[in-house]
């Protein structure tokens, strides 16, 4: 903005003294976003480097920052560890199956729900979305006694359904993203599907879901990467070790397993990675979902 | 289109059933907890107001307290403080800005147990990154044992909260800030103002719907204090880090006392929800909607 | 996956053999277990279990210990306990007091007891530790044993402990243990290692002939000698620097000080045998040795801290007859040695005391120390609330263990952190003993 702001002033102040001073600010802005650059990746480099290391370099003084067992035959020896040993292609199975199925599961409940706010009227609607947008606002200290109580009761334990159902059906945010995109699109889309005798299920499948796919796929990857990071369901309905989603199975790594830093450290790059590569390929989607879950 | 009346509710039915019976029952029944003693393994017994009297007669209960709100004094401002810096530093027309804004958004993403484990390894007193570095290169002597030391637990786990979540608030003010007419900007500047007073006078008022908007969520984020507690500290050292979260966490989960943390979870609810309220009431005072 | 498997090869298995036995009735009987590593053990000696007893199913499932007990309550709350189940020295007295297990007094009765550890079945007993009825039977114990370095030992040309070590011999060790080379005041090797946890603090009370609770187990008044012991082994910290604080260790696992030669010395459970073998590896040689005796134990006083693993019934069982017979084989002479890893002890002498069990090819070489304690009377603290006003678990950063280690740390006397954690504790103690 100060190149934009530049270009807006008048070509009489543009002399060497100001262009000095543009470059100064410049160097100072870029040494302010290395700065925090650095601060941002540090932790990630450091448990990338742990990983890399043999466990006896580990609880070295002073620290190394050389990444040791990439200068031997055995570079990846502590990822081979934890698959070979430790189930850990297990553990990213479970988190794939959960976060991906509640994440399909959001992007129809939201948008069936989100399709009746958007286009229907009926009784007691206002309230029933204000109600529904309230429930962002309650803990979920508050409400996870008693669904623990119900999921002892349902016999769920020690299944995925706990992991899944809760946050499949309780869509708030994805039912308020989804219920303002369905509000843009122009009626004479589905005045037209009308004519030709749809039904509202066919208006809702055949013209809004394809049209919605950026909201659809800005929902999906938000609630994917809320649901592979969640770690109280786990913690409180998982017993069973084959079950253990990423980052169920990190905390007991801690407490299980010896010289526990350099396999902890690569199962943490690990359940890191996916959500990285995923940012990578639809960044887009993943900001404009965390941004309307806030923005309105 | 036609429809049937009933249309609108099948729709809505997966909604509904699912806010039923994952928020609104539970919503009830645990404010009817909080009125018993229930260990699980037996039926609940009615106890009246007993848990909120030995809560509000506990020394441990106020302490928790004190520690919620000293985190939240510390999360609110550093994230909102360090978010709005970020957006104004990458709000602007530079090479590889792209990039840093992508960098800076990236710990959001990711686990809060992963990073916690790492920043655990980085703040262990003896062999941390952390410690060690204050010693070779700043040459600090006697560096804190940051999670084992009662004064610095609390800010680590805070550290650790602003450091993943700045990145979010940070696209929040962004987008705000590139919302905001620039030639308004441009008219200050032209009238000899200074960038920190166009800043002062023209963006943050102009901004002050969403910086009510992020303090807001930042204040409900952070009665909510789960993950990196528990990966971290423990709420340790001897109760130093346990904010209300973590020690409703505590009393159903370890202790098996179901009523009690209900009336703790309820309390929580109280303050962030009387909160909420005083700040929307308030906001009338600063923040300016165009 | 695997319980369903299991449970289902345990079904095949059954039918199977009803089908041969015939006119016999099906009996089911479910069975629970933590350490889901040993599941290959347990279903063999099912397996066995079966082919004796035609006409009998074991279905069994396996939960990792800190998963446990959470299961089981769930299963408690829903009325649907198993036949059958492994049950904790910590967990039992809540479980009686809420009548969730069934009194097997009239069995044991028609059993002698002289083949067992009987000094370590006091928790499995109501309401007297001594004298009650019991409600669960004992399959394996354990207890605290002091683990110490050889060659740390070899290198300051001191003797290893002996079974009559003082305290004060101790500390002397401890001293000539505490090596620091660089003089910048953080030892590199420490002669020992201690924090609030219970399973290293409380044998130096009971070594000492000290009690951490009132003779009724109801409130936390502890006597002098627990005072005293207390002081002594917080002070090897604070006054004798010859333990690190908590503080310092922190990002290490407390159980890995020891293995990886960070300390000298170091007392937890004898359990923690097999993580030092695996930690340790060939780095150095290690024995273990008994807690040294307390300067004011008296024999009358002294005690063990052992506890024990236990089996117990559901007071639902159809088949309690089926289910004591089941118990009987499990915790019976006959089991194998190998079944009892590390520093697990079998109940029953006959297994205990065999070759197998005493691993001479492994570290450490006297594995035989940790037999002495069940000769021993014992005792524990387990109350109901003991997670609670102990610190145990996600809340070991609470109760007592906060406190001692703030006593660690230097940022509290032992007097202030003594009325902090007794005040405390008989707050919560309240609770269940009004």
């Amino acid at each position: 903005m100060v190149d934009r702001a530049g270009t807006l002033t008048l070509p009489a102040v543009r002399s060497g003294s100001l262009r000095r001073d543009r470059m100064a600010t410049q160097t100072l802005i870029y040494v302010f976003l290395i700065a925090f650059a650095a601060i941002t990746v540090f932790p990630f480099a450091w448990m990338v480097i742990t990983s890399l290391k043999d466990p006896r370099d580990v609880f070295r003084i002073p620290p190394s920052l050389v990444p040791g067992l990439l200068f031997t035959d055995q570079p990846l020896a502590n990822y081979q560890t934890i698959f070979t040993e430790l189930n850990f292609a297990r553990y990213l199975f479970n988190s794939a199956f959960v976060a991906t199925t509640c994440a399909i599961g959001q992007c129809v409940t939201c948008s069936l729900a989100g399709f009746a706010f958007a286009r229907m009227d009926f009784p007691a609607k206002r309230w029933l979305f204000i109600g529904l947008l309230a429930t962002l606002f309650v803990p979920v200290e508050v409400t996870i006694i008693p669904e623990f109580l119900l999921m002892i009761q349902l016999g769920w334990l020690d299944t995925y359904l706990p992991l899944i159902v809760p946050s499949l059906m309780v869509g708030a945010f994805g039912t308020f993203l989804l219920t303002e995109f369905f509000k843009t699109i122009p009626r004479d889309y589905e005045e037209a599907a009308a004519v030709e005798g749809a039904n509202a299920f066919q208006v809702y499948w055949h013209v809004f879901l394809p049209l919605s796919r950026p909201a659809l796929a800005s929902l999906f990857v938000v609630a994917f990467i809320t649901n592979w990071n969640e770690l109280l369901r786990p913690v409180l309905y998982i017993t069973n070790p084959d079950l253990r989603t990423v980052p169920l199975a990190l905390m007991s790594f801690q407490g299980e397993y010896e010289s526990a830093w350099t396999l902890l450290m690569a199962g943490a790059v690990l359940s890191i990675l996916p959500m990285v590569l995923v940012y990578l390929a639809a960044q887009r989607y993943i900001v404009q979902g965390f941004m309307s879950s806030g923005i309105k | 289109m036609r429809r049937a009346p009933i249309t609108p509710y099948l729709f809505l039915a997966p909604m509904v059933v699912g806010l039923l019976v994952f928020r609104v029952i539970p919503i009830g029944v645990s404010f009817f907890a909080s009125f018993t003693h229930w260990n699980v393994i037996a039926p609940p017994q009615w106890a009246g107001l007993a848990n909120y009297r030995e809560m509000l007669g506990s020394a441990d209960f106020w302490r928790v307290l004190g520690n919620t709100s000293l985190f939240a004094a510390m999360y609110v401002p550093g994230v909102m403080i360090i978010g709005l810096a970020l957006a104004v530093l990458v709000n602007r027309k530079l090479r590889g800005i792209t990039f840093f804004r992508g960098l800076f958004f990236m710990p959001y993403i990711t686990s809060l147990v992963a990073v916690a484990l790492a920043w655990r390894w980085v703040f262990s007193t003896r062999f941390g990154l952390l410690n060690n570095a204050l010693i070779e290169v700043f040459g600090i002597t006697n560096p804190p044992a940051w999670l084992s030391d009662p004064i610095w637990a609390l800010p680590s786990v805070a550290i650790v909260y602003i450091w993943q979540s700045a990145g979010f608030v940070m696209l929040l003010f962004l987008a705000g800030l590139q919302s905001i007419d620039r030639t308004l900007h441009d008219a200050a500047r032209l009238d000899g103002a200074t960038a920190w007073q166009s800043f002062r006078y023209v963006t943050l008022p102009l901004l002050s719907p969403v910086v009510f908007f992020v303090m807001i969520i930042s204040l409900i984020t952070s009665s909510q204090t789960f993950e990196v507690t528990y990966a971290l500290t423990r709420g340790g050292p001897n109760g130093a880090s346990t904010t209300l979260a973590y020690s409703v966490f505590q009393n159903a989960f370890v202790f098996y006392r179901m009523g009690y943390a209900s009336a703790l979870a309820y309390t929580l609810f109280a303050l962030v929800g009387t909160l909420t309220l005083l700040n929307f009431t308030l906001r009338r005072r600063w923040v300016h909607y165009g | 996956m695997n319980r369903i498997i299991a449970s289902g090869l345990a079904a095949a298995v059954g039918c199977t053999l009803a089908a041969g036995a015939a006119a016999q009735e099906t009996i089911e009987i479910d069975y629970f277990f933590w350490s889901p590593d040993r599941m290959e053990l347990e279903q063999r000696l099912i397996d066995a279990y079966m082919a004796a007893n035609p006409g009998v199913t074991i279905n069994v499932q396996a939960q990792p210990p800190s998963d446990y007990w959470p299961r089981m309550s769930a299963l408690a709350a829903a009325g649907d306990l198993p036949d059958v189940f492994y049950m904790s020295s910590g967990f039992i007295e809540e479980w009686q007091g809420n009548g969730l297990l069934a009194n097997l007094q009239p069995y044991v009765d028609q059993l002698d007891l002289s083949d067992y550890y009987t000094g370590t079945f006091g928790p499995a007993r109501f309401p007297d530790s001594d004298t009650g009825d019991m409600y669960a039977f004992p399959v394996n114990w354990v207890g605290p044993v002091l683990f110490y370095n050889q060659d740390a030992f070899d290198a300051a040309g001191l003797d290893y402990p002996s079974d009559d070590w003082t305290w004060d011999e101790f500390l002397a060790a401890a001293q000539a243990l505490t090596v620091d080379e660089n003089g910048d005041g953080r030892a590199e090797q420490y002669g020992f290692w201690a924090y609030g946890r219970y399973a290293q603090i409380e044998p130096w009370v009971y070594r000492n002939g000290g009690r951490l609770l009132n003779p009724a187990g109801t409130r936390l008044d502890p006597t002098p000698e627990a005072v005293e012991a207390l002081r002594f082994v917080t002070d090897l910290t604070r006054e004798h620097g010859v333990a690190p604080t908590p503080a310092e260790m922190e990002g290490i696992r407390q159980q890995d000080v020891f293995p990886m030669g960070l300390a000298a010395m170091w007392v937890d459970g004898s359990w923690n045998v097999a993580n030092t073998r695996t930690v340790a590896g060939d780095d150095f040689n290690w024995g273990i040795a008994l807690v040294p005796q307390g300067p004011s134990a008296t024999p009358d006083t002294m005690r063990a801290y052992t506890w024990i693993d236990m089996l117990a019934m559901s007071p639902d069982t159809e088949h309690p007859e089926q289910v004591w017979d089941f118990i009987q084989f499990m915790t019976s002479g006959e089991r194998d040695a190998t079944d009892f890893a590390g520093g697990m002890v079998p109940s029953n002498r006959v297994t205990a005391e065999s070759d197998a069990w005493l691993e001479r090819d492994q570290q450490p070489g006297n594995k035989e120390v940790i037999l002495q304690l069940g000769a021993m009377p014992g005792t524990t603290s387990f109350t109901q609330g003991w997670s609670e006003w102990r610190g145990y678990g996600p809340a070991d950063s609470g109760g007592m263990n906060g406190e001692l280690d703030e006593v660690f740390n230097g940022r509290k006397t032992l007097d202030e952190a003594m009325a902090a954690f007794v005040d405390f504790g008989n707050s919560v103690l309240t609770r269940y003993y009004p």
